[in-house]
C-alpha cells in the first residue's frame, strides 16, 4: 500500500490492532451493504488506502448531536478508527479541538484548499424564518454557512431527518422555519448533488456506506425520488419485519404488556409505523449486539422517524396507513376446532409412528457421536 | 480599558454555545453565555398527544 498524506493507512491501521484481513472484510461488508458484487470490497480498500483521504466538512444547524453520536458510539471494533482514517474531518463542531476563531480558521483554511473536492455533511435542519436567527455559528446563520459551504463542495450528504426533510424541528407549527439542506439548496439555486440519509438518528452504516461508494466509483450511489440511497431505502419496513408473519395471521398485541405483546405479535394496532416507513432497520440493526437490537425488536412500535409525513407528524398510537395490504376485519381463529370420529387405534398407530422417528433420530445422534446440550435441555424438561 | 472576547463557537459539546467575556486589566469582570440555537419545542409540543411527548422532548 502506497503511502499518503505522509502515513501509510495500512500500517496506521495496524498500530491500531486493525489487521489487514479485518480491514479487508470491513470493505466487503459495506460493499454487501450496498449491493455490489463482492469483487466491489476489494476496490473500496484499494480507494481508501490509495487515495488522499478525502475532506470533509460537517455543517451542524439545528441539531441534538444525535447523529454524531451514533457514529461515535459505534461498536464495530474498528469503526470509529476507520472513519477518522479514511477521512479527512476538517471540521466538526463537535469534534474540534480548537474553539472559536481556531474553528472557523480551519474550515476557511480546507474549503480555501479543497474547493470543489470536500464532501459536505449537514446534520439538523436549517431555520429560514426571520432571516434564520435561530441557528448561528461564530456569528453568521447556518443559513448562510450552508449555502457558502454547499456551494463550493462536491457533494452533499444530510445526515439524519433533520437535514433530510426537516425532521422534528420542522413539526407543526414549525416555529423556525426548520427546512432540509435539499430546499435550501433548491431556493438558493445550489446545483450541489445532495444525498439524504434520513432516520433519527440514521444507521450509521447507511451513511458509511454512502461515503465509501463516492470514494470508490466517483459517483453518487442511486437514489429514489426523495434522494435517499436505495440499497437503504428501497423497502418498506413492514417487507422485512421479522413480526410480519403475525401481521399476516393475524396476531397482534392489543396493549403493551399484554399477552400477545409478550408472545412478540405484530405491533401494528399500537401505532407501529413500519407499513409506511421506508427503512432497512430490520435488516441492518443497531449498536452492533445481535438479533433484536431495533425499536419494532425491543417490542415498541416503529414511529416512522425516517419518513416525511409520517415521523413527528402522525401521532405514535395512531395506526399506519397500509400501502399494499389492508387486513381483513375478521381472522380465522388461531387454534382451529379439532374434529371428531379418529378411533383409538389411529391414534396409537400415529403416536407409533412418531415415536419411532424419536427413537431413529436419537440413534443417528449417538452414531454421530454428539449431542449437543440443547437438545439434551429439551428431552430431560420433556421427560 | 475592558475588552470584550467572544469565543464562538464552543466545540466538544453538544450544541451551539458562545461565550462573551469582559476582560479589565487581565481579570474578568463580566461574562456572559448563551445558546445560539433555538427550535421552540416547547411550542411545538402544544395541543399534542402527551404520549408522543417523549419523542420530541428527547431530542434536546
Amino acid at each position: 500500500m502506497r503511502s499518503v498524506d505522509g502515513l501509510d493507512i495500512a500500517k496506521n491501521l495496524e498500530k491500531q490492532g486493525v489487521s489487514r484481513r479485518d480491514f479487508l472484510k470491513f470493505c466487503t461488508v459495506m460493499a454487501t451493504a450496498m449491493g455490489l458484487p463482492l469483487g466491489m470490497g476489494a476496490k473500496i480498500a484499494e480507494a481508501v488506502t490509495t487515495l488522499k483521504r478525502p475532506p470533509v466538512l460537517w455543517l451542524s444547524a439545528q441539531e441534538c448531536t444525535g447523529c454524531t453520536e451514533t457514529l461515535l458510539r459505534s461498536s464495530h471494533p474498528t469503526l470509529e478508527k476507520l472513519i477518522l482514517e479514511l477521512i479527512s474531518l476538517d471540521y466538526h463542531e463537535t469534534l474540534n479541538a480548537g474553539s472559536g476563531h481556531q474553528a472557523e480558521e480551519s474550515r476557511l483554511k480546507s474549503m480555501r484548499e479543497n474547493k470543489g473536492k470536500y464532501i459536505l455533511v449537514v446534520d439538523g435542519s436549517i431555520p429560514v424564518k426571520d432571516g434564520g436567527i435561530y441557528c448561528k455559528i461564530g456569528g453568521k446563520t447556518a443559513l448562510s454557512l450552508l449555502e457558502e459551504m454547499a456551494s463550493q463542495a462536491a457533494a452533499v450528504i444530510a445526515i439524519g431527518s433533520c437535514a433530510s426533510w426537516g425532521g422534528m424541528p420542522s413539526s407543526s407549527p414549525n416555529p423556525t422555519g426548520a427546512t432540509s439542506a435539499q430546499e435550501v439548496l433548491k431556493m438558493k439555486a445550489i446545483k450541489t448533488p445532495v444525498v439524504n440519509i434520513p432516520g433519527c438518528p440514521p444507521n450509521q452504516y447507511n451513511f458509511l456506506s454512502t461515503v465509501l461508494y463516492f470514494l470508490t466509483l466517483k459517483r453518487l450511489p442511486e437514489l429514489d425520488e426523495n434522494g435517499r440511497p436505495k440499497f437503504a431505502y428501497g423497502r418498506l419496513i413492514h417487507e422485512n419485519c421479522e413480526r410480519r408473519p403475525h401481521f399476516d395471521a393475524g396476531r397482534f398485541a392489543m396493549e403493551f404488556g399484554d399477552d400477545g405483546h409478550r408472545k412478540g405479535y405484530c405491533l401494528y394496532k399500537l401505532g407501529c409505523k413500519g407499513p409506511e416507513t421506508y427503512n432497512n432497520c430490520p435488516a441492518q440493526l443497531f449498536g452492533d449486539v445481535g438479533a433484536g437490537a431495533w425499536p419494532v425488536g425491543t417490542g415498541h412500535p416503529c414511529f416512522g422517524c425516517s419518513e416525511k409525513g409520517v415521523g413527528f407528524t402522525i401521532p405514535l398510537h395512531s395506526p399506519a396507513r397500509l400501502k399494499f395490504i389492508t387486513p381483513p376485519a375478521n381472522f380465522p381463529g388461531i387454534a382451529e376446532e379439532r374434529g371428531k370420529g379418529v378411533t383409538v387405534a389411529a391414534v396409537a398407530v400415529v403416536a407409533g409412528v412418531a415415536g419411532a422417528a424419536l427413537g431413529a433420530a436419537a440413534v443417528t445422534a449417538k452414531n454421530l457421536g454428539k449431542k449437543d446440550e440443547g437438545q439434551a435441555d429439551t428431552e430431560t424438561k420433556e421427560r | 480599558m475592558s475588552k470584550r472576547i467572544v469565543i464562538d463557537p464552543i466545540t466538544r459539546i453538544e450544541g451551539h454555545l458562545r461565550i462573551d467575556c469582559e476582560v479589565d486589566g487581565g481579570k474578568v469582570v463580566n461574562a456572559w453565555s448563551s445558546g445560539q440555537m433555538w427550535r421552540g419545542i416547547e411550542v411545538i409540543l402544544k395541543g399534542r398527544d402527551p404520549r408522543d411527548a417523549w419523542l420530541f422532548v428527547q431530542r434536546f
